[in-house]
């Protein structure tokens, strides 16, 4: 079991912060916060959102500890807390801006900047992917969701799921080739999507 | 001859490629090294890093917890054993310390006072906000303190148990918090002192009442 630098385990540190103690509270916060914003920073797109969506994902975890029973890790509980909460932000978003008028037509692409670093070039490139698609590739390939369970997140089928990722996969691919300037070398004027 | 598409080649970093699929790939060094920039690529995904929130981002949701009454923390005033203050008396030196321009609600609203000195300066970000609330923290501690010195040493102390001195130094307090509060009408701080200090001088003038005779 998890112990911090005072031997609280994390079960005590949890049921501290289930009772409102702010040092618990920012124990957790300390070991879980990257991994909480990262995800939501990664689904949203965008820094000022991550940021909102962070915040919503804790309040809502705070909020819900005295429910945590340790069925599961914290860990993979406040995770999917911080997932949940990233998407139906982003879908009353959604809602809100169909009402409001057409979306956007273009979606911003990240800029074609050199940079060596592979995971930099990944992050640009997820930024630019469309909505949709980057929410199916980040759940699958970064956070290891099953299409079933990227299913019963977004309310769509497994097989949705599946396609939205092959396109994705071949989007961002296309983008980072983009980035590279090396589309020509691997032939990848050959695969238009 | 016919490339694999490139959402073919996407399926099969999963999936077993069919045997036609496979015969392409094994022959074709273009879709075989895109396959490959595919396969790194999604390798690349699962192996991201966490990333560190913004600078500011615990203040913030500390500040969101605490108003949504999520956190129950002693705080300084019960770990320095002031807990037994009474709230109109917290009261009180918080509205001189917001007076003095050392309050947190003055510094991170910009409010304030006109004409009085403010100590601190103004805030330029979260992290100047959360820094100015724990330096006001430890100021009100020290006020509610110093408080309580002055009205021991004024015989004082324990004029909390004196209804109509009591009474009159929370009216005065009232009318005090009401003008900082006139200044600064957002400031959560100073409504929560204003409202604390106005129901401390009702119930200290019900007291002054029951004391006397009635005329009626």
């Amino acid at each position: 079991m998890t112990a911090d630098s005072l031997g609280t385990t994390e079960r005590q540190l949890i049921r501290r912060a289930a009772d409102g103690d702010a040092r618990a509270i920012r124990s957790l916060y300390d070991r879980y916060a990257p991994r909480v914003y990262a995800v939501v920073r990664r689904i949203a797109g965008d820094d000022d959102l991550a940021q909102d969506y962070a915040q919503e994902a804790w309040i809502r975890a705070i909020r819900a500890l005295p429910t945590f029973r340790g069925d599961s890790r914290f860990s993979t509980w406040i995770h999917r807390i911080a997932v949940n909460a990233a998407l139906q932000a982003l879908r009353k978003s959604e809602t809100r801006r169909k009402r409001e008028g057409p979306a956007p037509v273009d979606v911003p692409i990240a800029p074609a900047h050199k940079d060596s670093l592979l995971q930099k070039r990944l992050e640009g490139a997820l930024d630019g992917l469309p909505e949709g698609m980057r929410r199916v590739l980040i759940l699958h390939d970064v956070e290891g969701y099953t299409h079933e369970e990227i299913g019963d997140a977004l309310g769509v089928t497994a097989g949705t799921s599946k396609s939205q990722l092959f396109k994705a996969r071949a989007k961002m691919r296309v983008m980072l080739v983009g980035l590279d300037g090396a589309a020509q070398e691997h032939g990848a004027e050959a695969w238009s999507i | 001859m016919e490339h694999l598409s490139i959402e073919q080649l996407a399926r099969l970093v999963d999936e077993e490629p069919t045997s036609a699929e496979a015969d392409h790939l094994s022959g074709c060094v273009a879709c075989s090294n895109e396959w490959e920039a595919l396969r790194e690529q999604t390798l690349g995904l699962g192996s991201l890093p966490d990333l560190v929130p913004p600078l500011g981002d615990w203040s913030v949701l500390e500040a969101r917890l605490r108003s949504e009454g999520l956190v129950s923390d002693p705080g300084l005033i019960r770990r320095l054993g002031l807990a037994q203050t009474p709230a109109w008396m917290k009261a009180a030196a918080a509205v001189m310390l917001f007076l003095s321009g050392a309050g947190a609600g003055s510094m991170v609203t910009g409010g304030g006072l006109p004409g009085v000195h403010r100590g601190a300066n103004p805030v330029a970000s979260v992290e100047d906000a959360a820094s100015a609330v724990r330096v006001a923290e430890q100021d009100y501690v020290t006020a509610v303190a110093r408080y309580r010195e002055v009205l021991a040493r004024g015989g004082g102390e324990d004029s909390g148990s004196d209804p109509i001195s009591r009474f009159a130094a929370l009216e005065h307090l009232v009318m005090v918090s009401q003008a900082a509060v006139r200044q600064a009408p957002g400031d959560p701080f100073l409504n929560g002192f204003l409202a604390s200090a106005m129901a401390e001088r009702d119930a200290a003038f019900r007291m002054v009442s029951a004391k006397r005779d009635n005329w009626f």
